[in-house]
């Protein structure tokens, strides 16, 4: 930004125009320095600020000059004023910069060739950047203090490493409210503990090693297991929950080593939560489906992909001759992407003709997708949010933190009734602004009464909470028996997935296609053993074994979600990128490739394979995912009237 | 001039911690006058008048920042800052000793003047007997109905609650001693917010010294103009000092304002002992810079002492002798501050320990000179630059003392003792 760019200071615009090191900008007021600064593409280095939590101006290092000042100013707490000069390079800051880091430097430990911040440490980017060459302290007479004190199952401190920028303690403080991190003792003795060695509890604990701006909090799973430099790093999305949090999937030696997180303020904040964060190693289970494999006459052969898709497409021609398409379905999971889910909803709809389609076990009559209509941001803006029941903030444990914040940065109220408990549970509300009723899919006709007594006197909008991390874009592209692609009717409509399996048992279902069945059918073992036992054919695609992939007469390996490209929804309806973290375990194509094949070899020819070409039909055909872009919000409200 | 008793003047009166006694010299009168003769507004204006400023080491003008509290906002609170830990300063304890219920009055007045209807002692954990008298004191105040509802039919009410600390330098500081009232550690606040905008429990809160409201019911009973016209033009009033060091009389000396040094440390202190020479003296406190004898011609003025280069703080008079090592001294005082550091900020916590380790090696004669430049370079790269100004007050003393006695901290250098202890250096090179 130019300096004669800038409209004159003083213009009365509620902006306050302010110099740093000869660039100057407007600004709203109460912007803090360091705040214009990144803006303007200057680096003060701060260890202490934190963009998610109020000053506190303790670590010093980000000292600066503000013109007619008698001391320099710690930009991190101060505010912007019109006509300010701040100067970040003059002589006296850049020695105080100095200064500042040998002082930090004095007692840390020299173990950064065996600490797992080293290489993406704040202490060893600005002591290269900034700071002294050496020390002038005798290394004889640094303090010493415990290296490796376990704070919890999951978080270690070492506390020579500490640098004492009261990140941990404001992050309790501010961001969860759990105060479970103290200071204790005084001085240069002072130090990080919980009160009376009590461990931590919280569920929000992972995200300590991420704000600690050195290696002193450490992630107990992630200790020791890599450097940095040899993490392969993937932008994709937490699998744990349809919250959707935004992640960085690091990798080294093809095994997940940790998932970071990736800074979404519409969504998480970035903030994980401990589910989903230490969710990570799970993905490298050993426990695969590996091979093509078709059962004829009782014995189970390895084939080739084609020939296993070959395989499938004439059996299931079979059985659509004999018995016809009602006899035929259909079922995804809401592990899925939306490309394959898209794909699956065309292959029964389009070329198997079954209305019998689902991707989950329990039925949702009445979905639409008014019940969507709150976005996870907007909590911020209502004038009070309803929850309903502990459930929503148990399914998406990351929700409770934007309640906390919207309750204590931006005054909304916040109840938490019963699931069951009607509008009188709630007491007065505010008169003025928007209502928001949180709920989970379990209770949503409750929800969508609640909403309907509080909408004769509010403006209510609703969210509700899906199941897994694909939950919402599975009902967005019509995997479900009730509802099409968009939400657009379907006539009469088909079965839901638990009497899909129950069909199967008592014969009226003779063939089923399963994709990523192992999601839901692990706690349905006893229903999927007796429907597979009548079943005539069981296409089974999936990534692990079990008691689909055993009875199937037809098998072939999945890629596992951080093998593959696509996109997921999260709950409010947002369609984030996933992108391949791993390389695939098997050698079979990707879903969409084996769906398109499938189709292909059933008559239908020239769809799309590649996840990219599937995404491009797929937002040509439901409007709202157009809309959405990547990252957006698909909102059917808005794409209905637009 | 000799000293000038104004808050002095009944010590020593048998019983005067008794609210009888007290009573019975005037006490409390300066309290029903207030309510009598003054709105809590005029009040202000009177203090102001007045031109009483505070005693706890800054000087800042009490009624002034009495006018920084918003208008409307309520309620307030008043906090009486007892928590005396200056090394050299003991001024508070012996008002709190010897006269317990003036302090108590002119807290009451105060609180009349803001309107405050709780107002809290805190005071110095290590102040446990003089913690005890308070209590004394208050229940008897409240008793004799000086304290409570509606007092003297004012319309006016107040409580007044006593609260130990638990033996922090820091909890001087007023937005620690906030921090420690309201039960959290006791470390400074970011301001703004000043306390006067939002103090102890976000409310509009006024932190005033010892010494400061002991003088209260003396301004309310004979006038701010009468106040004015002791001490000198901008340092008003009498002030108590602490002496202690080399000489022959140490104690707590009331004196005018504008009162030349010499005076007090002749007349008063009885002169150095042992028939010594003075090296140099501290004004103000552990935490002021080091005079020499040449100014002790200055007068006992905020101003004039510092622009001699130091403060009056808060009226502790160390005087040393020619025996003394100043870096010994300056050791000790360093250590001081690395104990009571409350290592919220950087240069404070980690800058005490490295000033700390150095003046040890430094008075053990083990340092290099080329370490006198880092001693500077990290007293440099502390004043100024920590959170509050503890950390920038543990530089004051060593620097002044390097800068007035270089000679003798170079002769420090590579001696592999202390030269001065061990006399092998010269004594005086001021």
């Amino acid at each position: 930004m130019a300096a004669d760019a800038s409209p004159p200071m003083g213009a009365d615009d509620g902006l306050v125009g302010i110099t740093i090191d000869g660039k100057s900008t407007r600004v709203p007021k109460g912007t803090l320095v360091t705040d214009v600064a990144t803006e303007l593409g200057i680096h003060i280095p701060i260890y202490c600020s934190h963009p998610k939590m109020d000053p506190v101006a303790v670590c010093r290092m980000c000292l600066v000059h503000v013109e007619k000042m008698p001391k320099l100013q710690p930009a991190c707490a101060t505010y912007a004023a019109d006509g300010m000069v701040v100067d970040t390079q003059r002589a006296d800051v850049t020695k105080t910069r100095e200064g500042m880091l040998e002082f930090l430097l004095l007692n840390h430990p020299l173990d950064c060739p065996v600490c797992d911040r080293g290489g993406e440490c704040d202490l060893q980017d600005f002591a290269f950047r900034y700071g002294p060459p050496s020390s002038r302290f005798p290394i004889t007479d640094k303090r010493h203090l415990n290296k490796a004190v376990v704070l919890s199952d999951r978080i270690e401190l070492d506390q020579e490493r500490c640098i004492l920028c009261w990140r941990c303690t404001r992050y309790y403080d501010e961001i969860t409210g759990e105060k479970e991190l103290v200071l204790q003792e005084r001085g240069i003795h002072t130090l990080i503990n919980t009160f009376d060695g009590q461990p931590l509890t919280s569920v929000f604990q992972g995200n300590l090693p991420e704000i600690c701006p050195v290696g002193a909090l450490t992630h107990r799973q992630y200790r020791f297991k890599a450097r940095p430099w040899d993490l392969q790093r993937a932008k994709s999305v937490c699998p744990e929950c349809s919250y959707g949090c935004n992640i960085n999937v690091d990798t080294r030696d093809f095994e997940v080593r940790r998932f970071a997180s990736r800074d979404n303020p519409q969504v998480d904040d970035m903030w994980l939560c401990d589910r989903g964060r230490y969710s990570a190693e799970s993905w490298n289970n050993v426990d695969r489906v590996r091979r093509p494999a078709v059962r004829r006459d009782g014995t189970v052969r390895d084939v080739s992909v084609s020939e296993a898709i070959s395989s499938a497409a004439r059996s299931l021609r079979e059985v659509l001759d004999s018995s016809g398409a009602g006899s035929i379905a259909v079922m995804g999971s809401a592990q899925n992407t939306n490309e394959e889910l898209w794909l699956l909803q065309r292959l029964a709809r389009d070329v198997l003709g079954t209305p019998h389609i689902d991707h989950q076990l329990e039925s949702f009559p009445g979905i639409g997708p008014a019940e969507h209509a709150l976005a996870i941001a907007d909590v911020e803006e209502c004038s009070a949010v309803v929850v309903l029941g502990a459930e929503p903030e148990h399914e998406a444990p990351v929700l409770t933190l934007r309640l906390r914040k919207a309750a204590t940065k931006r005054g909304v109220s916040v109840y938490r009734i019963d699931h069951d408990a009607g509008a009188d549970a709630i007491g007065e509300l505010p008169a003025q602004g928007v209502i928001g009723v949180i709920a989970d899919e379990t209770h949503r006709d409750h929800a969508a009464r609640l909403c309907a007594e509080l909408g004769r006197s509010h403006d209510v909008r609703r969210l509700t909470i899906t199941r897994e991390v694909n939950g919402r874009g599975a009902k967005d592209v019509g995997a479900l028996p009730n509802s099409g692609p968009g939400y657009a009717g379907v006539g009469a409509g088909g079965k839901a997935g638990r009497e899909i399996l129950e069909a199967a048992a008592a014969g009226a279902i003779r063939a089923l296609v399963v994709m990523g069945g192992s999601l839901w059918a692990d706690g349905a073992a006893e229903l999927v053993a007796r429907a597979a036992a009548k079943l005539d054919v069981l296409v089974v695609i999936d990534t692990r074994p079990g008691p689909l992939s055993r009875a199937a007469t037809v098998l072939i390996p999945g890629h596992a979600y951080f093998e593959k490209a696509g996109t997921v929804t999260n709950t409010e309806g947002r369609v984030q990128r996933l992108r391949a973290a791993l390389p695939p375990a098997t050698q079979t194509p990707t879903e969409t490739r084996v769906l398109s094949a499938l189709a292909a070899e059933l008559g239908a020819a020239g769809w799309p394979a590649d996840p990219l070409h599937v995404h491009r039909e797929l937002v040509a055909a439901i409007p709202a995912y157009g809309l959405a872009g990547n990252g957006g919000r698909a909102d059917f409200l808005v794409a209905a009237t637009a | 001039m000799a000293e000038h008793r104004l808050l002095t003047k009944d010590f020593g009166t048998e019983g005067l911690q008794t609210l009888a006694v007290y009573e019975r010299l005037g006490g409390y009168q300066g309290l029903r006058e207030a309510f009598q003769r003054f709105t809590p507004e005029t009040l202000v204006d009177e203090v102001k008048t007045s031109g009483l400023r505070g005693r706890g080491g800054a000087g800042f003008p009490t009624g002034m920042k009495w006018g920084f509290l918003p208008k409307d906002v309520f309620p307030r609170y008043l906090c009486c800052n007892a928590d005396e830990s200056e090394p050299g300063c003991f001024k508070d304890r012996k008002l709190i000793d010897e006269n317990p219920h003036q302090l108590i009055e002119g807290l009451l007045i105060a609180a009349y003047a803001l309107q405050v209807n709780i107002a809290f002692i805190y005071i110095r954990g290590e102040y446990f007997d003089q913690r005890l008298l308070l209590e004394r004191c208050v229940e008897e105040a409240r008793a004799a109905g000086h304290i409570g509802n509606d007092i003297h039919g004012s319309g006016f009410s107040c409580d007044v609650i006593v609260h130990g600390g638990a033996g922090a330098y820091i909890c001087g500081e007023e937005t620690a001693l906030i921090d420690s009232l309201e039960g959290y550690r006791g470390q400074p606040r970011l301001k703004p917010p000043f306390p006067a905008i939002k103090g102890l429990y976000g409310k509009p809160t006024v932190v005033n010294n010892v010494e400061t409201l002991s003088n209260l019911p003396h301004i309310v009973q004979r006038g701010g103009a009468w106040f004015k016209s002791i001490g000198t033009e901008k340092s008003a009033g009498t002030r108590l000092f602490c002496c202690s060091g080399h000489i022959n009389r140490p104690g707590t000396y009331e004196m005018a304002m504008g009162t030349p040094i010499r005076e007090l440390l002749e007349e008063e202190c009885g002169g150095m002992w042992k028939d010594r020479s003075l090296k140099a003296f501290q004004p103000g406190g552990g935490s002021m810079q080091v005079l020499l004898p040449q100014h002790l011609d200055l007068a006992l003025d905020m101003d004039a002492v510092q622009q001699a280069g130091s403060s009056l703080g808060a009226g502790a008079m160390v005087f040393m002798d020619e025996t003394t090592c100043m870096v010994n001294v300056s050791m000790r005082l360093v250590d001081f501050y690395h104990h009571e550091s409350c290592g919220k900020c950087a240069p404070c916590r980690e800058g005490t320990y490295f000033e700390s380790d150095l003046m040890h090696r430094l008075e053990a004669g083990a340092c290099t000179s080329e370490e006198l430049n880092t001693l500077a370079d990290i007293c440099d790269n502390m004043n100024g630059k920590c959170f509050c100004p503890l950390g920038d007050t543990a530089t004051w003393f060593v620097m002044s003392a390097y800068k007035a006695f270089r000679d003798e901290f170079e002769a420090h250098c590579g001696a592999g003792s202390c030269p001065v202890r061990s006399g092998t250096a010269q004594l005086v090179t001021a």
